[in-house]
């Protein structure tokens, strides 16, 4: 459907869900409502950026790729896209331990972006068109749909906004400001004033972007080529296991005293060292302004550059994100080996925009105050592709589940990242832009990539998008799991001279007991393929194996966490009353009161994860919550 | 734990000790504390009442009878014991005006308190921390100026600041570890294995020095204990006479005289000592008798230190030998009877009979004196003290309670497991997994992570009114 008839179109009907933005968060969102049924419509400004990549051309890394793989199982669709537009792959933290290894894919924009949109484009149910949503169309504290530009009204049952940087957001390049939420993109005025004004907390949060470089300008021959893995671990279960792209290289270098002596004179031209952003920026992926002054003993600072696309000729010089003034990126680039006569195609800049504290959000990612309306994404206060899609698909199954009549679909903390990362926000709330990482998750060891399957598949046919082939897909890899831990615990091998004669062979040593596949497979020294050769009978797919090993490997490990998990059950279990009055509960601080009607926590699990809230606090609940059961149960006898 | 439907209620206990006293101390705290106390003296509702001062007062009951005229002490929300609004009413100590004024309170709706409340509102107010509350029921049980010494600076704090120094290089090292997981990519050296092993071998010795007080700290909280064995006869009853500075037991020159076990107590260099006298260690076909030295038996295998008696005069015989092969831990052995003997010394004959008959390390100490003789106590006491090495305990933070011993040994047993997986090269999360574990016993002893059976196991100790 093209953008003016759809506007034309759109614009008479009234659809089940609307969503405001059609990037990383707005894609999930509207695909998983579509999917489930719902008539959906997309508003993005800009039909061409779909799926657009403002930073870092790469998806996935450390606890992200986590996210990718829990949005595949779940049917959503970064995955597919990522794995499609991959032209180099690496599983980062290979050398250590399983369950904190991630995939990362660098993609070319281009490609990846055109798979988003065509995404769209085939989704039924769906309409994308091309306009900005000034406000919200609100009955009381009920969202009825939204306001574009020109002043027409779309209705709807939920609205759904990721807005991303987009709201208020203003770019800084020195001094110089213009408004927009990314080069090239206006900002969208009106609806976090609009929020505002209803009572929301709004608050302002900074991002940055590097400089893009042109490739021929570059002298390659003064950097460090850095191949990808020849092993490609596709992120979705549905892509193939071999490249779909042709792979390429990037490239390292390096900072040095003299480029640092540039950025630390002109330190006076950066707004955020003038004062003149104010928003927090993010602490884990710093500016070169922020990692000059805060590591000030360090020498240098790496930098990969890396090709945005294999038909383009910009280069995205991970790592030193600016908003100094064009003339002073200029000067100090130069000073970096391979970049003396580089030219610059786009600066850096730094986006300041607004962004709505989490904690007046539910778990399902509706609003506290505004019924029917869901957020999602970076407006939550995340930064990051795959934060911002899990909340996507989060907000979308919610949208239309509760259409639906159906029951919230929450994840636990113990099932997914994505749980982790949605019980945090609302639960914490957040300060500066939220990054997922292995260590949010106390239950690391069971959230690993190599399981999602296991740990998700179940769920993903509950949510009902993912279609019954693909299901058999998920079902089929699980089974041949299970059914092969259970061979291993049953096959028992004795001491006899020509088991131990195998062994020995093998590198291993004799067994003094019968051992069952299980524990023989546990020595370090053992992996699937000595197995094998010990008469074990299975089917090679490592897709099955290297989960199992895993499993099998480091059981006792994996057995005490799920024996701290089933501990904290007994207070993820307690719900709280949502008209739970805390004042009345005595023991409790004026602060404790406060933060805790703030979050409002479900589960007496939740209020402890409240910082600021002591244990003592949780016993004084526990006390309060058990005399009123008791009162309860005198009344009703 | 408190039951449930405390929680606003105002409690008062009687703090000081039951039956007459020239002063008795009512304690009441909770949101009405100062409203209930003005509706039962009214003096006090047309004065402007002040925190931290005591007022003269007259108390009337529920029928306007005078009762007493107490001493009022007033301590506002925040600035009392409990952390909230607290009376302190000191009356004329007779049993009914103790009872009048408590039944007086609670008709003005106050709740009795229970057990350790008070101590417990202090905590739940956060006034103190877990450590500290059980230092407050230490103080109070304290029995000899050590024990009293060692709980008055886990009260102030003392402990707590050990343990959290141990939380503090537990928390850095883990913070290190989850750094070198997540920012691995960053091109960052963030910790150097061997580092995190120095610092980690460093801690694991300071919890084990801790550890090794739990000793030290049940001696000296608990007193020592000390057991008299021996055969029919030999002085054991005399001795702990003298011991004890009591007539606990009966003496007789009847074998067998002593049927059961006789416990006395005694204060002795800053120590309590809980010494035991045992029937004598024979072979009997008397039913009672023989009840009784099964009952020794078993007390001998509690003791701290197992003080043999034998007589000096008839010289170690093959049926002491028996009876010393059947005692465990250390044994201190004394030769009664001095006075009566001929030998005034340990003969080589008896150290040659000893030692032919026994493990060499069994016998920690050799005394010789009359069980008559006011000599005997000084001269077994200080001995017993010596095998305990007291004058090698240290003036720092100790162990003194299971709980915190269970705990802190866990800590030290992980941290044992994290060296041991990091010298392995185990993948950092499983290592972070162990660390983790120790972290939190140790945030268990203070009160940071909430645990009810531990809370449970502090409180449940506590006297009425504390």
């Amino acid at each position: 459907m093209t953008s003016t008839a759809a506007l034309e179109n759109s614009k008479k009907s009234h659809y089940q869900i609307i969503v405001v933005g059609a990037g990383h968060a707005g894609i999930e969102a509207c695909l998983s409502s579509a999917k489930l049924g719902l008539k959906t419509l997309a508003v993005t400004t800009n039909l061409d950026r779909v799926g657009y990549m403002s930073c870092n051309p790469s998806i996935g890394g450390l606890a992200k790729g986590h996210m990718v793989r829990e949005i595949d199982v779940l049917g959503g669709q970064m995955g597919i896209a990522a794995d499609r537009s991959c032209i180099q792959f690496k599983r980062l933290n290979a050398s250590k331990g399983p369950a904190v290894r991630g995939s990362r894919t660098q993609n070319d924009k281009k490609i990846y972006s055109n798979i988003q949109k065509d995404a769209l484009k085939k989704q039924e149910n769906l309409d994308v068109i091309e306009g900005e949503v000034k406000k919200l169309i609100l009955e009381k504290n009920i969202c009825r749909g939204v306001v574009l530009q020109d002043g027409s009204e779309i209705y709807s049952d939920r609205v759904i906004i990721t807005a991303g940087t987009f709201m208020n957001g203003v770019m800084h390049v020195g001094f110089q400001q213009t408004p927009g939420g990314r080069i090239g993109d206006k900002a969208s005025i009106g609806l976090s004033d609009q929020l505002k004004e209803f009572g929301f907390d709004v608050q302002r949060l900074k991002t940055g972007t590097p400089a893009r470089l042109l490739k021929d300008s570059i002298d390659w021959s003064k950097t460090t080529p850095q191949s990808g893995d020849e092993k490609f671990y596709p992120f979705s279960f549905t892509s193939d296991r071999k490249f779909y792209l042709e792979q390429i290289l990037c490239y390292l270098s390096n900072t040095n005293e003299k480029t640092h002596e540039i950025i630390r004179q002109n330190l006076d031209k950066s707004p955020m060292f003038c004062g003149i952003i104010e928003g927090t920026g993010p602490r884990y992926c710093p500016s070169i302004e922020d990692k000059v002054t805060r590591f000030a003993e360090r020498i240098s600072h790496q930098t990969f550059l890396e090709p945005e696309s294999l038909t383009s000729d910009l280069i995205y010089l991970q790592g030193i994100s600016t908003s100094l003034p064009a003339e002073v990126q200029d000067q100090f680039l130069k000073t970096i080996p391979g970049l003396e006569n580089v030219k610059v195609a786009r600066y850096g800049y730094a986006v300041e925009y607004d962004y709505i504290e989490p904690t007046q959000i539910y778990h399902r990612l509706e609003t506290r105050p505004i019924t029917n309306l869901f957020l999602a994404g970076q407006i939550n206060g995340t930064s990051g592709y795959e934060e911002a899609a899990a909340q996507g698909f989060t907000a979308g199954i919610n949208a239309a589940f509760s259409i639906l009549g159906k029951d919230e679909f929450i994840l636990s903390r113990s099932e997914a990242y994505m749980g982790v990362l949605i019980d945090d926000l609302v639960t914490k709330g957040t300060r500066e832009p939220y990054r997922m990482f292995t260590s949010r998750a106390e239950h690391r060891l069971i959230l690993r990539e190599d399981n999602t399957i296991d740990r998700l598949a179940g769920i993903s046919k509950k949510i009902g998008i993912t279609s019954d082939a693909q299901l058999n897909q998920l079902f089929t890899i699980k089974d041949q799991r299970d059914n092969l831990m259970k061979t291993l615990s049953a096959t028992i091998f004795y001491p006899n001279q020509i088991t131990n004669d195998k062994l020995v062979g093998l590198g291993s040593s004799p067994l003094l007991k019968p051992f069952t596949g299980e524990e023989l497979l546990r020595r370090p020294e053992m992996n699937f393929g000595h197995m094998q050769s010990m008469g074990i009978d299975y089917f090679s797919d490592e897709n099955v194996t290297d989960s199992v090993e895993i499993a099998v490997k480091y059981s006792g490990y994996i057995k005490k966490q799920y024996e701290i998990i089933e501990q904290s059950q007994k207070l993820e279990q307690m719900n709280l009353p949502e008209d739970l009055n805390f004042k009345n509960i005595k023991g409790l601080s004026g602060e404790e009161i406060d933060k805790l009607l703030k979050v409002r926590p479900r589960t007496l699990g939740q209020a402890q994860r409240i910082s600021g809230v002591n244990p003592s606090a949780i016993q004084a609940i526990m006390i309060y919550l058990r005399g009123h059961k008791q009162q309860n149960k005198q009344i009703s006898l | 734990m408190f039951s449930a439907d405390r929680e606003l209620k105002t409690i008062c206990a009687l703090m000081t000790g039951s039956g007459s006293a020239a002063v008795a101390v009512i304690r009441l705290s909770g949101p009405a504390a100062f409203e209930t106390i003005k509706k039962c003296c009214p003096s006090l509702v047309k004065k402007k009442i002040e925190s931290h001062k005591s007022y003269l007062a007259k108390f009337f009951d529920q029928n306007n009878n005078l009762i007493d005229q107490p001493l009022i002490a007033l301590f506002a929300k925040g600035r009392s014991y409990t952390g909230d609004e607290t009376v302190e009413i000191s009356c004329h100590g007779s049993p009914y005006i103790v009872k009048k004024i408590l039944d007086t309170l609670i008709i003005f709706g106050a709740t009795t308190a229970e057990k350790g409340e008070f101590t417990y509102r202090a905590f739940m107010n956060d006034k103190i921390d877990l450590v500290q509350a059980e230092a407050v029921l230490s103080v109070i049980q304290s029995q000899s100026e050590n024990s009293l010494k060692i709980s008055l600076r886990q009260l102030e704090g003392e402990s707590s600041k050990v343990y959290r120094s141990f939380e503090d290089q537990m928390t850095w090292c883990l913070a290190h570890i989850e750094a070198s997981i997540d920012f691995s990519t960053d091109g960052l050296d963030i910790v150097d294995p061997k580092v995190l092993l120095n610092k980690l071998s460093t801690l694991k010795k300071d919890l084990n020095r801790l550890i090794s007080t739990y000793n030290q700290g049940k001696i000296i909280k608990d007193g020592v204990k000390v057991v008299l064995a021996g055969q029919p006869n030999v002085g054991k009853s005399s001795l702990l006479n003298n011991l004890v500075l009591d007539e606990k037991a009966i003496v007789t020159h009847i074998a067998g005289t002593t049927r059961d076990v006789i416990e006395g107590e005694t204060g002795f260099a800053g120590f309590k000592f809980k010494i035991s006298d045992t029937a004598g260690l024979r072979e009997t076909s008397d039913v009672v008798e023989m009840i009784g030295v099964e009952r020794s038996k078993n007390e001998t295998l509690k003791a701290d230190i197992n003080v043999f008696v034998y007589d000096l005069a008839a010289g170690i015989t093959p049926n002491d030998l028996k009876i010393l092969k059947t005692l465990t831990g250390q044994v201190l052995l004394v030769g009664n009877k001095l006075d009566q003997s001929v030998e005034k010394t340990v003969t080589t004959e008896t150290t040659k009979k000893l030692q032919e008959a026994l493990p060499a390390n069994h016998i920690k100490g050799h005394v010789l004196v009359s069980a008559l003789d006011s000599k005997a106590r000084d001269i077994i006491l200080t001995k017993t003290l010596e095998l305990l090495g007291t004058s090698q305990f240290t003036d720092n933070s100790v162990i003194s309670s299971v709980w915190q011993h269970e705990l802190t040994s866990q800590a030290a047993e992980s941290i044992s497991q994290v060296m041991n997986e990091l010298e392995s090269g185990l993948g950092y999360e499983f290592v972070a997994q162990s660390l983790k574990k120790s972290l939190i016993d140790v945030q268990k002893i203070l009160g940071k992570v909430y645990d009810d059976q531990i809370l449970d196991r502090v409180f449940k100790e506590f006297c009425l009114g504390k």
